[in-house]
């Protein structure tokens, strides 16, 4: 995997994790304007999406599905930068797993 | 990639589900974990019949394929986000880890996609990874 298809996926991926959150935030009625949060979460949400699409048509399924781990990965460094979540033991060792496992796919 | 996010919304158990095979909460997360994998292989196909720009898959949509992923990926949400309402959420995410495992055999089976020793353990850290993070990251997603 080049360099760049790999900053791609990070992309997608953190596309992906934000929607979640912005869709998180507009269900659960807190304060801000919930059609904004519904329309970013849209827009990040699709922008993931397509580039995923895009990265489908260039690498086998088996070969780019288990990038997806680095999902969990985007979301952990989000919480603990945003909410200066405290990076357990646990939280080390699968995020090291996941990415030990996602250089060994890529090498292969 | 069951929508994590939405999972810590849903209020906790309460009630019983409807009688029925159907609509027992571990049948409708066993369909959501398939009918993921299932969105995985459609969007494969169709980003392989269709994909001709560079980076952006916007010309997927020329493909039934990706509409057809698109609507398993809705109904996947679906029967997911009904599921949570019944079964325990540490229970949920562990079977959850599930499509890191059917997606591979999908792409296999279906895709005839080849499989080497490398690829197949770099899956099995993958999935380690993502069981050992399940519980902790439940908590952490909470106050995202």
């Amino acid at each position: 995997m080049t360099p760049l298809a790999f900053i791609l996926v990070l992309v997608s991926e953190s596309c992906s994790a934000a929607g979640q959150i912005f869709f998180k935030h507009a269900m659960s009625g807190r304060e801000g304007n919930t059609g904004l949060k519904l329309t970013a979460g849209v827009v990040v949400k699709a922008l993931g999406f397509f580039l995923w699409v895009g990265l489908l048509s260039k690498f086998d399924l088996s070969y780019l599905y288990p990038f997806d781990g680095l999902n969990r990965v985007v979301l952990m460094f989000a919480a603990s930068i945003f909410l200066k979540e405290k990076m357990t033991l646990n939280l080390w060792v699968g995020v090291g797993l996941i990415c030990a496992g996602v250089l060994l796919v890529s090498r292969s | 990639m069951p929508e994590v996010a939405e999972a810590s919304n849903e209020p906790p158990a309460i009630g019983k589900p409807r009688k029925g095979l159907f609509f027992n909460p571990y049948t409708q997360i066993g369909l959501s974990i398939v009918l993921e994998a299932a969105t995985e292989v459609f969007l494969k196909k169709g980003a392989h019949d269709s994909v001709t720009q560079i980076w952006l898959g916007f010309d997927g949509l020329r493909s039934g394929w990706v509409w057809l992923g698109i609507i398993a990926m809705v109904t996947s949400l679906f029967s997911w986000l009904y599921s949570l309402k019944y079964v325990p959420l540490n229970i949920a995410f562990n079977l959850a880890g599930l499509v890191q495992v059917l997606v591979p055999i999908a792409s296999w089976l279906i895709l005839g996609e080849r499989i080497g020793l490398t690829r197949a353990c770099g899956i099995a850290l993958v999935l380690a990874g993502v069981y050992t993070v399940a519980r902790p990251l439940m908590k952490v997603e909470e106050k995202l």
